[in-house]
């Protein structure tokens, strides 16, 4: 069957059985629906990166041997007021007692549960360091005089001026994030009379993921009505409206449950919804949108001057087939090349977005244009009568871009050309920290953890080696010492303070003996005689069973992404200059993955826009028959790729993992306006209309829908409100980006067009 | 340590008890005066490594005096270890440091700690006092064959137990503790005991306990070999200068 006979077939179903074709199309979006039930949604960041990656793998290693080493703190008090005192005793008491009863806690750490190592007399006691719920004054300052001993173990349960304490919470591996909030909950129950800071790696990921996921739903729909309004008082037809969101709704659904399938017969990990997803819904809103809205703006054209629905859809189905099959087509290998992406879930992200985008446009040929023909069009209302305000100003708009092509070309260039400046301007930031305006709770927090207690970040070093042999623990404590001089660095823990703090103990409190032992004996009998007398477990989390690889852990405070990168490279110089040991040393934390998801994302977006261009390029040259064509129509849309992200850099938006997400609707968008304005072109050229008025005749005939697309969808705008800055910066970027789409293709597209008309009447 | 075991759960036979009556025999229930063996005692946990300690155990009065060589891992050869339990005051521990040559004093005031690193805590190892629990007898049971009382025992706040409650098989015919499960302050199951006896002399003589933490999924089995009892073990060796070499015999 010749594509001509395929194209009459699809049109002659809506035509003349378009009963049918509803209720098929609507059985078959049930079933891809129905996915719904196996949609899976990821919260870990480190899940992010790909399963080969060496900081991942170390950090999966790590989780194996020690246990989950992302915590949760909370940290409670008030300010300026001493913490050793027997209220906030009791009530810390209460509290860990309370946290200890929940399931998924494996540990809870604080004062309270601390150990006192001391030795008296040639005794060694190992005992907790609050001995009771209810203490009096002598025995709270002998905890504090003990703390003060030991200021680096003091700094992980009290903060710096005393006046607030912190409890390091421990949760099994992969908690679900109920029980993060259910922890949460707890905490804040008790601790009414204080001030209440919580913060770590599962708290952001489990309740922070979920706040923005309900910020940007509640965003949304404010954004789908805005958008609602706008096509309604441009197409003034209550029911077209609803014919274009019924195809937006559905597709929408569809690729939902589409994710949900592939998941389940693939069972691939790449196919999780995680936080970079939240923006699919919207992506597909928009390129759904604009289906509809160039099928119902020329059918009411059509209708208009046939006064005959059935002729007027046959028509418009006859004139859009193509550029809506070319568009869809398009816009699917845009978001297929970020299965090139190394970033896993980007993938899954592509795939999927592209499911939808071809359901959509199975919608558009057999849904929408039977609801065109069961519907009777009232051939008076306005809506069919006249023209729209919105038709009228695109109308002058498109008079004066042609009559002065040159000018308006060069202008756009310029634009383009500051945009090239501005990329250099642009920098990458991940770091949860700067995704939260300054003055919200967890940015707070998240600045009192790295002010007051160990900082938000940390580094991972794996030491594999005898744990019992000095030497080893040498390179340990060096590597620590190193790590410490950075002021950035609030704190490190690993087996050697432990070793360190047993050898003074045993040496009868020497602090001259706070070092390594000379031998290896020695350090076995240190471990040895804690066996006796504690419990060997309080190591497990910095040693493995067979003593044979150990866990170094640094802690700091919050850094911008360049100051990762740059502290990421000069440790790994000092492990392989200083400490000679490269392959026992491997290192990981949420440090590292930063600055490995800094790496990923611009490799991703690099990749990702130049695939989905060259591939455009092609496709478009191919079905427009002319190499020509395949690179105006990427014309519009790699102008508009930079002038985001030149704007981006001028503006100072970072680029982070949600925001790199944008050149993606970009492309996807900007290349339908582009292929509805070639197509419109070449069919006007095949009907012999005269070369002076070609141009002005396609903006007579795109140019409306176009804008009416780009400013429906801006509506998105409304993310601009959003408490998160990321999805803000996701909402102006979608706002930047329609109108440098849509007028770059009035603009840039017209009139290089109008320029080299009379080499493209060739066809 | 084999001891303190036998300790619980030796008891008396006596048909139509109650469950402290029972439990009541098991406590008056002669023991041996000293004990002397090599105990072998692995390690496991949730991933399936190991560890293995031996050592050599010499005990009397009930155990409450005990010392112990360790001789195997290669790295704790010539470590010791001495207990003496007070009724008045806390209990004195000693151990031999041989790389430092020095013997520290060393005490654990906390009786849910691990000994060892093993599965069974300071508690597991002392006798229960017979007062400070309660027992309610439950129906009998078989287990592998053998016929068993089964009590339930609560400990009471002068415990100061770790646990909440254990439930004890104890065999029929030759009164000796068959297996215990042993529940956690939330009630939630944390340990699972099994016990083989042999009979020594006049006495039921444990031969090995498997104990498992299923919470932590780690587990310990102790295996005594070479048990003797009643060889009339001098009461001087209980010394600290004895701790520095190990016997010959």
């Amino acid at each position: 069957m010749k594509a001509h006979s395929i194209k009459h077939w699809i049109i002659s179903q809506s035509l003349n059985h378009p009963k049918r074709t509803i209720i098929f199309s609507l059985i078959i979006t049930a079933l891809m629906a129905s996915g719904l039930r196996f949609f899976y949604i990821e919260e870990d960041m480190m899940k992010l990166l790909p399963a080969e990656m060496d900081s991942r793998k170390t950090w999966e290693t790590i989780k194996d041997e020690f246990g989950n080493t992302e915590m949760i703190y909370i940290a409670f008090g008030n300010k300026d007021k001493s913490v050793f005192n027997d209220k906030l005793i009791t009530d810390l008491w209460d509290l860990t007692e309370a946290l200890e009863a929940i399931p998924e806690i494996e540990e809870v750490n604080n004062l309270i549960n601390m150990n006192k190592l001391q030795s008296e007399d040639g005794y060694l006691e190992v005992a907790n360091l609050v001995q009771s719920r209810d203490l009096n004054t002598d025995q709270i300052s002998e905890i504090k005089a003990y703390l003060d001993k030991y200021p680096k173990l003091k700094l992980r349960v009290v903060s710096q001026n005393n006046d607030y304490v912190n409890i390091i919470i421990k949760s099994y591996n992969d908690v679900p994030s109920d029980a993060v909030a259910r922890i949460i909950d707890t905490a804040v129950e008790e601790l009414n009379d204080y001030e209440v800071f919580i913060g770590g790696v599962p708290y952001v990921n489990g309740v922070i993921s979920t706040l923005i996921r309900d910020d940007v739903i509640g965003l949304v729909r404010i954004g789908m009505l805005v958008m609602i309004l706008i096509l309604f008082f441009s197409l003034r037809s209550f029911p077209a409206v609803l014919m274009v969101l019924s195809v937006i709704f559905l597709s929408v659904i569809a690729m939902m449950g589409s994710m949900g399938w592939v998941l389940e017969i693939t069972g691939s990990r790449r196919f999780v919804f995680s936080l970079i997803n939240t923006s699919m819904p919207i992506i597909l809103l928009t390129i759904a949108n604009s289906d509809g809205v160039h099928i119902i703006t020329k059918f009411f054209k059509k209708l208009r001057q046939s006064g005959d629905t059935q002729l007027a859809v046959e028509q418009t189905m006859e004139s859009l087939t193509l550029p809506i099959f070319l568009t869809s087509i398009t816009t699917s290998a845009a978001f297929l090349s970020m299965i090139y992406s190394p970033l896993e879930v980007q993938t899954g992200y592509g795939v999927t977005i592209a499911i939808g985008i071809l359901w959509a446009l199975v919608l558009s040929y057999t849904l929408l244009p039977s609801l065109l023909v069961l519907k009777k069009w009232n051939l008076d209302s306005k809506a069919v009568r006249e023209t729209s305000f919105l038709e009228n100003v695109i109308d002058r708009f498109g008079k004066g871009v042609l009559e002065n092509p040159k000018r308006v070309l060069s202008s756009g260039l310029i634009l383009v050309f500051i945009g090239l400046i501005g990329i250099n301007w642009l920098s990458v930031e991940v770091n949860m920290q700067s995704f939260f305006k300054e003055g919200t709770l967890i940015r707070e927090t998240m600045k009192f953890l790295d002010r007051e207690m160990i900082g938000t970040l940390d580094m991972q070093f794996r030491f594999e080696g005898d744990m019992k042999e000095p030497e080893t623990l040498a390179k340990i404590e060096k590597l620590q010492n190193k790590m410490e001089e950075n002021q950035k660095v609030t704190t490190s823990m690993s087996i050697t303070d432990a070793i360190k703090q047993m050898h003074r103990t045993v040496m009868d409190d020497d602090p001259d003996y706070e070092t390594i032992p000379d031998t290896r004996g020695k350090v076995n009998n240190l471990f040895t005689l804690y066996a006796m007398s504690g419990d060997p477990d309080d190591f497990s989390s910095l040693v493995d069973y067979e003593y044979s690889s150990g866990l170094m852990t640094t802690f700091m405070r919050n850094m911008t992404s360049s100051l990762i990168i740059e502290y990421v490279e000069s440790t790994h110089d000092f492990i392989a200059d200083s400490l000679e040991a490269t392959d026992k040393i491997t290192v990981t934390g949420m440090l590292v993955v930063f600055r490995d998801l800094i790496t990923l994302i611009i490799r991703s977006s690099a990749i990702s826009i130049s695939i989905s261009i060259v591939l455009i390029a092609l496709i478009a040259g191919f079905f427009f028959k002319r190499i020509l064509w395949g690179l105006l129509a990427v014309v519009p849309l790699t102008s508009a790729v930079i002038l985001n992200f030149g704007f981006m850099g001028i503006f100072g938006v970072d680029l982070n993992h949600i925001t790199a997400i944008l050149s993606s609707i970009i492309i996807g968008v900007g290349v339908d306006f582009a292929i509805h304005y070639i197509s419109q072109y070449r069919r006007l050229v095949k009907q012999k209309v005269s070369v002076d008025v070609l141009s002005r005749e396609v903006v007579d005939d795109v140019g409306y829908p176009i804008i009416l697309d780009a400013l429906s969808n801006m509506a998105f705008g409304a993310l601009l409100f959003s408490q998160f800055l990321p999805i803000q910066h996701m909402g102006g970027l979608m706002v930047f980006g329609m109108i440098s789409t849509s007028v770059g293709t009035l603009t840039i597209l017209a009139t290089t067009a109008e320029l080299l008309k009379h080499k493209l009447i060739k066809l | 340590m084999k001891k303190f075991i036998f300790g619980i759960i030796s008891i008396s036979f006596v048909l139509g008890q109650t469950g402290y009556e029972i439990a009541k025999m098991v406590d008056e229930k002669p023991t041996p005066k000293d004990l002397s063996n090599k105990t072998k005692m692995v390690l496991t946990n949730s991933k399936g490594k190991s560890r293995t300690n031996a050592m050599v155990s010499k005990s009397t009065d009930g155990n409450k005096k005990q010392i112990i060589w360790f001789i195997e891992p290669k790295d704790d050869k010539g470590v010791a270890f001495l207990k003496i339990e007070h009724d008045d005051k806390d209990d004195e521990m000693r151990m031999w440091l041989p790389a430092f040559k020095k013997v520290r004093r060393i005490s654990s005031k906390k009786k849910g700690d691990s000994f060892m690193g093993s599965d069974l805590s300071y508690e597991d190892l002392s006798s229960r006092e017979l007062d400070e629990n309660k027992y309610n007898r439950l129906d009998d049971e078989h287990v592998d064959e053998v016929d068993c009382y089964v009590l339930e025992i609560i400990p009471k706040p002068e415990a100061k137990s770790t646990y909440t409650k254990h439930i004890s098989w104890i065999a029929k015919d030759g009164l000796y503790g068959v297996k215990e499960e042993s529940f956690d302050k939330r009630g939630e199951l944390k340990k699972k005991k099994s016990f083989t006896f042999q009979k020594l002399k006049n006495y039921y003589v444990i031969k090995k306990v498997f104990v498992e933490d299923v919470q932590k999924k780690h587990s310990t089995e102790v295996t005594f070999s070479d048990v003797q009892v009643d060889t009339g073990i001098d009461e001087n060796l209980f010394q600290e200068k004895n701790l520095k070499r190990l016997p010959h015999n």
